[in-house]
């Protein structure tokens, strides 16, 4: 069977990069004395993967991994089990646990939620302007990858973008589309926010909301995939 | 307000993780609930020094106080080093990101003389006055342990008191004095003078030192009579009721030992002649295997780690090993731990021990050859022979290995061009091991890394009166070497000479160093240790502006008698052993590790030690 598992990278964590990241899941799953599976080999180690990788320097507030299990457990012991293992900037959300037949999740996974705690004094003509920048039908930006950068058209990928006023600024909350085909990078959707609304650099801190996956129209949260 | 502006550097700087802190078992206590405070240094950086045993134990020690809290802190990485300076942001604790200056003491732990400039830096990144001299009761008390410490005079007016031998007890007593100094309202001066009657505990303020015309030492002695002439270092007589880790940190970035690390034995007996570490860890001290196995059990549930450390000097020399590794393995392979085994001798009957390690994990195999000939090898004392290294590797290639690292030293004391020969020869005949081993038992890929580094002579080892070969020789014989290292299979490293020229420097240096260190680091030098940031011409011209000969520190050779820096130390082991070791080795002639029999080395004298042997 396998533990899905929601979890938080807590925001004194955001510097930490997927492989800092996988280790510490991989200790805490170790301390948790759950009946973790492990691969074969020279050097075995657990069957663990992440729903998405997250960038060093982004907090998520519902990151999500998916763990193999060798043994029966409730969702309760799981749930229990990682509370006590994992530190107080990781906390699991909820756990499901589901059959080994189960979608990989990142084939599931079709957007991602992304908020902006935007400061600095421009941070309200930024959220008067995402009407107009919503209402245009194309919106190019460059998207850099590793081997090349490729003008594409982001408006597509965005599925809900709103703004509201907040104590030192602005927030903004974004869903953007998330699949091998079409990902928006949220710093990315960011400035080429500020671009088309002809702002300078502004304050910004990011943090990813959740990951979801769409079904009849609707986006769910992964988890109950 | 600090810790905001920590965050702010954060988002611009390489590797963040290193000053995050806040990782799985680091202990924060409420500053106002202890009386004293000890910021506990390591002058390197985060992945280096959080590898370092010695600073977990210690760390753990003042944190089990009731009245005292320790919080690490490792030297910034240059840009974060620059930022700070820039920004105006103090070294920090990494617990409670306090500043190091509000610290009562501060503990720097000298592993590495190349990592000097590093405490001038963090000092100065403190904010807490170079010298001694200029400190009051706003700064820390500044102590310094670790090997390095046997000499510590190239560091006399930076370190107000050094700590000399083991720390486990002397960090407890030093942290009561410096308590009740406080509570009583004493000086600084008073309370250094109360540091220096604890034993193994040196106060460099409280010396002078004369020297005659040559440079060479005429005295040196203490500047009040109540003050010991000689400093005894600091022993424990067992490491079965010494205090260790069971909960130690884990770190959440990828460290240089990123497992979980036991302690099985200090000291060593074989009595190598260029090792300082089989000199002053003496005399020998196991841990039971009770005791090493709860706290392999322990540390295993506390952390998760999935690997574990045997460590010691020589752990194949760990009088149950054999027991140990097969009861580790019958209690933890179905959790996958894997066991690794630094500091395997090959003349020890270790293939069991092998076989269990390798069930679970394979780990990389070492072999410390040190010299290419059974001359130079019978020299230096290593008595392992080119039969037992060929028998082990043979084994492991039958068994599935197919890596294996060789470590050489040259410029050792009578070397000649037959015994760099004699290290290809060695290196190629490990690769005909593998060549013959039936490839359907071998695993594919062989790889060879043989390593040589420049032989440092060492206060405290019967080669402490040697010169260190010249640059220039370094430089002739290690083209010589990369020409003949040209092996299939055989990736040959070496180090940079002018670095060891250095360690030589400061390894047996005198107080008049200590200008030449403050020179280097005003001129820009820190991180010498690491190849990118080290600057031999800065070096070179902070010698030249203080009027020191480096050559007299690293390629001089001293006589009988002479008295050197470290002289005042008694580190067990006498200097007439030294000497007589120094003579055999002179004849080639060998010295039978101890447990067969004492060979005089002075450790007798003190009491509970070598008990039994």
């Amino acid at each position: 069977m396998r533990m899905l598992m929601e979890f938080a990278k807590g925001d004194t964590i955001r510097h930490l990069g997927l492989l800092d990241l996988q280790r510490t899941m991989q200790r805490a799953l170790r301390r948790s004395g759950l009946p973790v599976a492990y691969s074969n080999g020279y050097n075995p180690h657990i069957l663990m993967s992440f729903a998405s990788a997250l960038s060093s320097g982004i907090p998520g507030d519902a990151e999500l991994v998916d763990v193999a299990l060798g043994e029966e457990r409730t969702e309760e012991e799981c749930l229990q089990a990682m509370r006590r293992a994992l530190p107080p900037v990781m906390q699991p959300g909820r756990v499901r646990l589901v059959d080994d037949r189960f979608p990989k999740l990142g084939k599931l996974l079709t957007h991602a939620g992304y908020r902006y705690a935007v400061t600095g004094p421009d941070s309200e003509a930024l959220l008067e302007s995402l009407a107009s920048f919503l209402a245009k039908e194309e919106i190019m930006a460059v998207r850099k990858s590793k081997s090349a950068e490729t003008l594409v058209n982001i408006r597509p990928m965005i599925r809900k973008l709103e703004g509201a006023k907040a104590e030192n600024g602005v927030t903004l909350d974004a869903a953007v589309s998330f699949t091998e085909a079409a990902t928006l990078k949220p710093d990315l959707l960011f400035a080429t926010l500020l671009r088309e609304a002809g702002l300078q650099e502004t304050g910004c801190r990011i943090r990813r909301t959740g990951l979801y996956t769409e079904r009849d129209g609707h986006l769910i949260p992964l988890i109950e995939a | 307000m600090i810790s905001e502006q920590i965050e702010s550097l954060l988002d611009s700087v390489q590797k963040p993780a290193r000053y995050m802190g806040g990782e799985l078992n680091c202990i924060l206590k409420d500053w106002d609930s202890v009386k004293v405070h000890y910021a506990f240094a390591f002058p390197d950086v985060y992945e280096v020094g959080m590898s370092h045993l010695g600073s977990r134990i210690l760390y753990d020690i003042v944190n089990r106080r009731e009245d005292a809290l320790c919080e690490r802190v490792f030297m910034p990485w240059t840009d974060m080093a620059d930022l700070m300076r820039e920004k105006k942001v103090p070294l920090f604790s990494l617990e409670t990101r306090t500043p190091i200056r509000r610290f009562d003491m501060l503990g720097f732990t000298l592993q590495y003389e190349m990592s000097y400039t590093n405490i001038l830096e963090m000092l100065d990144l403190a904010g807490i006055p170079l010298h001694t001299a200029e400190r009051t009761w706003e700064d820390p008390v500044v102590i310094a342990g670790g090997p390095c410490a046997f000499n510590p005079e190239p560091l006399h007016c930076f370190v107000d008191a050094f700590s000399i031998g083991d720390g486990e007890v002397n960090i407890l007593q030093t942290v009561d004095v410096v308590r009740q100094a406080k509570e009583e309202g004493v000086s600084r001066e008073e309370c250094l003078l109360r540091l220096s009657q604890l034993p193994g505990v040196y106060v460099p303020s409280l010396y002078e030192t004369d020297y005659n015309d040559d440079g060479t030492i005429a005295a040196f002695r203490p500047l009040r009579e109540d003050v010991p002439a000689v400093i005894r270092k600091n022993m424990i007589p067992d490491l079965e009721s010494a205090a260790y880790p069971t909960a130690p940190i884990v770190p959440y970035m990828e460290i240089v030992h990123d497992r979980i690390n036991i302690e099985v034995l200090r000291g060593c007996t074989r009595g190598c002649r260029f090792c300082q570490a089989g000199m002053i860890y003496r005399p020998v001290r196991e841990r039971s295997r009770e005791r090493v196995m709860e706290l392999i059990r322990a540390q295993l549930k506390s952390t998760g780690y999935e690997e574990v450390t045997l460590s010691s000097l020589s752990t194949g020399d760990y009088s149950c090993l054999k027991e140990l590794t097969r009861e580790m393995m019958e209690e933890f392979s179905k959790e996958k731990v894997g066991i690794s085994l630094p500091s395997l001798r090959l003349d020890s009957d270790l293939e069991e021990v092998l076989e269990e390690t390798q069930k679970v994990r394979k780990t990389g195999l070492t072999y410390a050859m040190e010299a290419g000939t059974q001359r130079l090898r019978d020299v230096i004392n290593k008595g392992i022979t080119e039969e037992d290294l060929l028998t082990s590797v043979s084994g492991a290639f039958m068994k599935g290995w197919s890596s294996v690292k060789l470590y050489f030293m040259f410029g050792l004391p009578t070397e000649t061009t037959e015994d760099l020969d004699g290290m290809a020869e060695v290196s190629r005949k490990v690769a005909e091991c593998y060549f013959k081993t039936p490839k359907q038992l071998r695993a594919k890929g062989l790889r060879i890394h043989c390593s040589a580094s420049c032989f440092v002579p060492k206060p405290f080892t019967p080669f402490q009166w040697e010169p260190q070969d010249t640059l220039q020789q370094f430089d002739e014989k290690q083209r010589y070497l990369r020409g003949i290292m040209k092996i299939k299979g055989v990736e040959f490293n070496w180090h940079t000479p002018e670095v060891s020229f250095l360690e030589a420097c400061f390894a047996r240096g005198d107080r008049r160093l200590a200008a030449v260190l403050e020179e280097a680091w005003r001129g820009g030098c820190r991180f010498d240790g690491w190849t990118d940031c080290f600057r031999f011409d800065s070096w070179m011209e902070a010698f030249e502006k203080c009027g020191v000969d480096p050559a007299f520190y690293a390629n001089r050779r001293r006589e009988k008698g002479e008295i050197l820096p470290w002289s005042f130390i008694d580190a067990g082991v006498t200097e007439a052993f030294l000497w007589s070791e120094k003579e055999r080795a002179e004849a080639a002639k060998t010295t039978a590790d101890c447990r067969k029999g004492c060979r005089g080395c002075g450790l007798k004298r003190f009491e509970g030690a070598c008990v039994g042997r």
